[in-house]
């Protein structure tokens, strides 16, 4: 009996000393990222919150942007475990907004959101639904022409092209082919194939140069299609010239920032981040950057917080969220990824004096334009299946100098716009 | 009384399994027949019925019917350049080949059904690739033209069927092979006797006597053709430097209408016109096969 007592006081006394041994338990964040680019700037920005969180875990999850879709989207509906700092565009999140799937955040997150010291109305508006906040902006996607400085003065080029028409012409100058006339190196690199709705996206950027776009809204504040008018028969006839007849580029030649890194393509159209990929992967490239004609498309990502956690784990994720926000992590962001941060008084300049290439994204002319992809919930399929219309029409050899022809794929496409807008109710008078 | 027990006892035992198997295998296809019938956007709380309009909606959608035509083409396409070939040269390994490399053989041809589909599909890129690929640097050393295969509308959508035949050939060859080696060498014998070739013996013994065999494997590579996914998604993925035709197939066209259209409802009905082809080309050849052996 006595050495029972014994044996049960000694396990009671190694249990308490080994729950005293036992570390205090670490608070988790998990972040989910649609660019893996960004994965450094996010354990950067971890690794900074380490004074005030010394037993904070960030696990920094970035993968390729439709499959980050895929995740947030069966993640959020079947419950998310722990707190997950997600980045959306504000046009994806609407959706999870509508649906109560997101939380508002705490009061000190919204007021930081809301001054305007922080934030220009734009940002405010991309990351609120109806006039309430639900993320933090952070970043966004801005376009502009990148060229290759070197293939444009041996084509006798000085400057950047102005106009769309320059834009033909000057890819006609760059293209390099070989003794049977195929190009070798594309004069200007198109988004023609592969899936997802990045190829409408990137027909909206050329299209709102001819001064058009996709989706209007409407004097009641819904949306209509509006791309089969002259500014959508310019720039898909411009896409099928370059294409079809003048073939300063094909659908199978290396395409994008891969492309004009390895030399392969002597302009290209993209974001800001293309900076970061090149002094990463190409450093010697020679290469500038120049506003497009018109303006741009500026796509806001933000982050917001969701998760089945307790208090003290959302706090610390959205003190994660605030912090991607601080200066010096914005000023690392744009030096060593290239996505432009949202957050105005920060003073950037160490950065776009010494990367000149920065100067496109910031020092745009005056009267220079942005649009964004509007905050509905079909706007993905909306793209997705403009895109699958349009890619199909980019390998189609008959289009080419058929204007009847290319407006016909335009009337179709944009009637089926109307349709999804219409079943969602969406559709403007 | 004692079988009455005996059969309680028996459904007792069974009930497990059945339920685990009820829970596993039939909940899902009920609940997806089910959500065919409503319009649910994968977030919110209601689930409207909505009848056959998604059906309906469907035959209008030049997407889907895309994705049907393409899928349909790539799964007879797979099944008529597989089923042929592997129980050729699963014969060839059986009937030709008695040698040590026998086994060789066999393993070389079964690989591609184990190895990983995505770096497989990887290695297939490469070589359809219309620049770099060996296949077009082939074609150009034989005095023929370089193809867009991946970019082709044609051309991809055989790029696919050839990666998809690639990985089921192993399977099938080896299905085959269980096949000839259970077939009566009595047979054989005595149309060796009346002065049958090994080529008149396979086509007029082996053929038919192995068409129970041709109708599992037929089967099986059919379903398997329909649900092609992956093989199309690689081949023309979101690689952004260098992407190539996507051809649309009808899984990714689900994948596509959940999950990036939040159309779950949608996306639900077409996996019930999915199941309801793959049932009927299954019931059409278990009937095909069924009536030629009545004969």
């Amino acid at each position: 009996m006595h050495y029972t007592r014994n044996l049960r006081g000694s396990l009671l006394g190694a249990a308490s000393l080994m729950v005293l041994a036992l570390p205090a338990a670490a608070q988790e964040v998990t972040v989910w990222s649609g660019y893996p680019e960004l994965g450094p700037f996010y354990e950067h920005v971890a690794e900074g919150m380490n004074a005030k969180y010394p037993d904070l875990k960030v696990n920094v999850e970035p993968i390729a942007l439709r499959e980050h879709e895929k995740r947030v989207a069966l993640g959020i509906t079947s419950g998310l475990e722990g707190a997950t700092v997600i980045e959306l565009p504000g046009s994806t999140a609407s959706r999870y907004v509508e649906n109560d799937l997101l939380p508002v955040p705490p009061q000190d997150v919204v007021d930081f959101v809301k001054d305007p010291a922080n934030f220009g109305p734009f940002f405010v508006d991309a990351a609120s639904n109806n006039g309430q906040v639900y993320g933090v902006p952070l970043f966004r996607g801005q376009g502009a022409l990148f060229y290759n400085t070197e293939m444009f003065e041996a084509a006798g080029l000085t400057e950047p092209p102005k106009t769309m028409e320059e834009y033909t012409e000057y890819a006609e100058k760059l293209t390099q082919r070989d003794a049977d006339g195929n190009p070798t190196v594309s004069g200007w690199s198109l988004r023609l194939s592969g899936g997802g709705q990045g190829i409408a996206e990137k027909f909206w950027i050329n299209m709102f140069q001819y001064g058009g776009n996709v989706l209007e809204q409407t004097a009641d504040g819904k949306w209509k299609a509006d791309y089969a008018n002259e500014a959508g028969l310019k720039a898909l006839r411009q896409y099928i010239d370059l294409v079809q007849t003048k073939k300063t580029v094909t659908v199978e030649m290396p395409a994008d920032a891969e492309a004009f890194e390895r030399g392969q393509t002597a302009m290209f159209i993209r974001e800001s981040w293309v900076i970061g990929d090149i002094a990463a992967k190409a450093p010697d490239l020679k290469y500038a950057t120049a506003p497009l004609p018109v303006g741009s498309i500026a796509l806001p990502g933000n982050l917001y917080v969701a998760g089945d956690a307790d208090d003290a784990d959302i706090r610390a994720a959205w003190d994660f969220v605030l912090a991607t926000n601080e200066p010096d992590n914005l000023v690392w962001l744009l030096a060593n990824v290239g996505w432009l941060p949202n957050r105005s008084g920060v003073d950037y300049s160490s950065v776009t004096d010494s990367v000149p290439q920065f100067a496109a994204f910031v020092d745009y002319p005056e009267g220079y334009k942005f649009f964004t992809l509007p905050s509905i919930g079909p706007i993905e399929e909306v793209l997705t299946r403009l895109a699958a219309a349009l890619s199909e029409a980019y390998a189609d050899p008959s289009l080419a100098g058929d204007d009847d022809k290319i407006m016909a794929v335009l009337q179709r496409a944009e009637d089926e716009t109307n349709a999804i807008l219409e079943r969602e109710g969406l559709l403007g008078e | 009384m004692l079988r009455r027990r005996r059969w309680r006892f028996a459904v007792m035992a069974l009930l497990p399994t059945f339920a685990i198997f009820a829970w596993v295998r039939l909940y899902p296809i009920v609940q997806t027949l089910n959500l065919s019938l409503h319009d649910w956007n994968l977030l919110s709380k209601n689930k409207p019925f909505v009848g056959l309009s998604n059906f309906i909606e469907l035959f209008g959608d030049r997407l889907f019917l895309t994705a049907l035509g393409n899928t349909a083409i790539i799964a007879f396409g797979v099944m008529l350049l597989t089923i042929p070939s592997a129980m050729v040269l699963a014969g060839l390994i059986h009937y030709r080949t008695r040698s040590r490399f026998a086994g060789f053989y066999e393993t070389s041809v079964f690989i591609p059904h184990v190895v990983s589909l995505v770096p497989a599909a990887m290695a297939w890129k490469w070589i359809f690739d219309a620049k770099l690929g060996p296949l077009n640097a082939l074609i150009t050393r034989l005095g023929g033209e370089p193809q867009s295969w991946l970019f082709d509308p044609y051309l991809s959508v055989l790029c696919v069927i050839i990666l998809c035949s690639w990985q089921a050939l192993g399977y099938a060859v080896l299905i085959f092979l269980v096949g000839f080696r259970n077939l009566p060498t009595s047979v054989y014998e005595a149309a060796r006797l009346d002065g049958a070739s090994g080529i008149q013996s396979f086509r007029f013994l082996s053929v038919p006597l192995l068409k129970p065999i041709t109708l599992y494997v037929s089967v099986v590579t059919l379903i398997s053709g329909f649900n092609v996914y992956a093989q199309a998604f690689v081949l023309a993925s979101d690689a952004q430097g260098a992407p190539g035709r996507l051809v649309r197939v009808l899984v990714l066209d689900m994948l596509e209408n959940s999950f990036r259209n939040y159309r779950v409802g949608y996306a639900a009905a077409e996996a019930v016109i999915l199941l309801v082809i793959v049932l009927v080309l299954t019931g059409a050849q278990f009937a095909l096969l069924r009536e030629r052996n009545g004969r």
